[in-house]
């Protein structure tokens, strides 16, 4: 019980600096950091809770988050509707996606999974400039609506999409359905003959996380204001996986320590502009070598221990 | 209509070469290897290094850039990926890292614009009426010995036995004194020098930049799921499939469309018949 108070109270804790820092410096930059560490923050944490619980990696999130952001675009610029629809559209678009790309591939063992959803996002980036008559190409899809037009309140909004998807996830994680998901991970024969339908439940987790990525999509469309194919680039997913692994898998809030982390390194490292995604890929590789249950979550777990002392 | 078979049997040709090399090592090692891509950036970049930058003819270049790629994937195999091979999921991760990391150095050192790779020949050539560039047609030969000097090596040598024994039961072959992580670092230098011949020769008509490596691995993808994974004789007709299929789509419909094809190729596949249309099958 103790052990969950301390959950309790980190969680509480971290959201209060994280909601209070911008008041306390008062500047747009540390707002639009926070901001785009938010919604990493929900990328990351949608991505954990598909590939960390059943272990079946998704090389291609960017595919949902740029249909997504593309969705939100094309809604508020083409069809000039409500900035506010963009949430639910993009949800259900990427959700759209997530089965056509799963119902095939997550019947089957192997890396089929991991490898079609690489494959299927390279291609739709590549759709975008190919189809540049309807995409704007390059360019992208520019001048959409902020959600919010506050700065400040739109952070708190992502914040707070950012809190309440991490609370149901961890939720989820920690019910039966999260069990049996790990037990997926475990073994996959075992769990189908205890009689689970195991491809039910990997569908269905990928259409849960494509469903919160498709939102960040859509929150990311509303924040920067324009879309890029660059969404759609693997460097995308790559950056999402290392923030989790960097976080610790499975655990899922490990994943937004990742998330912050790796935003606030990013910024430190802005005077190395291109150098940025080579130390992505090299944290990764040092990170699979010598870490491999990552950094964040690991660090809480021997924190929490020695406050509630000793007990585990 | 001789359009269609010519170029067909082109693109068919580099897509064999790349998808060979990338079932090989899947075959023999059960190595994902998605770094794949990689080693046909760095020959088309070495190429384009050791002509316009170094003066060598590109002749000397070939045989350089192939043998140097073909040791940087022996370099990979043995320092990153031979301690993850106990978890697929990690070969594949750390695969992807360094294909990310390589697109990265390219794009550090070279910037992100096109670069231009000399090509063999020329000469355009006239065969029934269709222009075709002399470099095609090389492309097309080279791909032929190519691959049938890989086949002959493995049914005619004692080291292709041995890879052709690890691919048919890795525990037995150990057993008999194969000692299959030499043979694993062999594999993955034909493999990673297949694939950089393939980048040198379509690098002439192909955009060479820091990011062209990920096309090939959805191709090479696409082609191993549609054959199956893991056999060569499988890899062969599937390139010819998606090849063909892809000049199709271009004449018939419009060259848009054509990236569309290996994805659904893929997802169609995995529904109708997961194993592909040769199974799982030795590597020859």
């Amino acid at each position: 019980m103790q052990l969950k108070n301390i959950d309790r109270g980190g969680a509480v804790l971290a959201i209060a600096v994280l909601a209070i820092l911008p008041l306390v410096f008062d500047s747009r930059y540390l707002i639009g950091v926070l901001t785009v560490a938010a919604i990493y923050g929900i990328w990351s944490v949608s991505w954990d809770f598909m590939s960390g619980l059943t272990g079946r990696e998704n090389f291609g999130h960017s595919l949902f988050i740029g249909v997504g952001a593309y969705t939100a675009g094309f809604l508020n610029t083409v069809w000039s509707m409500n900035a506010w629809w963009s949430l639910p559209a993009s949800v259900v678009m990427a959700v759209v996606f997530a089965l056509i790309m799963g119902i095939p591939t997550l019947r089957l063992k192997g890396p089929y999974f991991a490898l079609a959803m690489l494959s299927g996002a390279v291609i739709m980036q590549r759709l975008m400039l190919i189809f540049w008559e309807y995409t704007g190409g390059e360019e992208g899809i520019n001048g959409i609506e902020p959600l919010i037009r506050s700065p400040l309140h739109f952070y708190w909004f992502v914040l707070a999409v950012l809190v309440v998807t991490t609370v149901v996830l961890v939720a989820l994680a920690r019910s039966r359905w999260g069990l049996i998901l790990k037990a997926i991970r475990g073994d996959e024969a075992t769990c189908q003959s205890a009689g689970l339908n195991v491809t039910f439940y990997k569908i269905a987790s990928l259409v849960i996380s494509a469903g919160v990525a498709g939102m960040g999509g859509a929150l990311y469309a509303h924040y920067q204001l324009q879309v890029s194919p660059q969404l759609f680039a693997v460097v995308t997913s790559i950056t999402i996986i290392t923030m989790v692994y960097v976080g610790g898998m499975a655990s899922i809030y490990g994943a937004i320590g990742g998330a912050l982390l790796l935003t606030l390194m990013t910024e430190l490292l802005r005077n190395f502009g291109e150098w940025r995604l080579m130390v992505y890929s090299v944290a990764l590789i040092l990170i699979l070598f010598y870490l491999p249950q990552g950094l964040v979550a690991p660090t809480w777990e021997r924190l929490r221990r020695s406050l509630s002392g000793g007990r585990s | 209509m001789l359009e269609i078979v010519i170029f067909g049997a082109v693109t068919s040709a580099i897509y064999a070469m790349l998808a060979v090399g990338f079932t090989l090592i899947f075959g023999v090692a059960r190595i994902l290897n998605l770094a794949h891509g990689s080693f046909y950036a760095l020959g088309a970049y070495g190429a384009y290094v050791l002509t316009s930058i170094a003066g060598l003819p590109l002749v000397v270049a070939t045989p350089l850039v192939v043998l140097g790629v073909a040791l940087f994937g022996m370099g990979v195999e043995r320092v990153l990926i031979r301690p993850m091979r106990k978890s697929q999921l990690a070969v594949l991760m750390i695969s992807l890292a360094v294909a990310l990391v390589v697109e990265q150095a390219l794009f550090l050192i070279f910037g992100s614009e096109y670069r231009n790779v000399p090509s063999f020949v020329d000469t355009k050539l006239n065969i029934g009426g269709v222009d075709v560039a002399g470099q095609r047609l090389l492309t097309l030969v080279v791909a032929v010995a190519a691959i049938g000097a890989l086949y002959a090596f493995i049914q005619r040598t004692r080291l292709g036995s041995a890879i052709l024994a690890i691919s048919q039961d890795p525990e037995a072959a150990q057993y008999m004194g194969i000692p299959s992580d030499r043979i694993f670092g062999v594999v993955m230098a034909l493999s990673a020098g297949l694939a950089a011949l393939a980048g040198i020769m379509a690098g002439p008509f192909l955009s060479v930049q820091p990011s062209m490596h990920l096309l090939p691995i959805v191709k090479a993808f696409a082609i191993v799921v549609v054959g199956g994974l893991g056999s060569i004789p499988g890899s062969i007709v599937a390139a010819l499939m998606l090849g063909y299929a892809e000049t199709l789509v271009a004449y018939g419909i419009s060259t848009s469309w054509t990236e569309i094809v290996s994805v659904a190729a893929t997802l169609l596949m995995l529904v109708l018949r997961p194993a592909g249309f040769f199974g799982k099958r030795a590597a020859f």
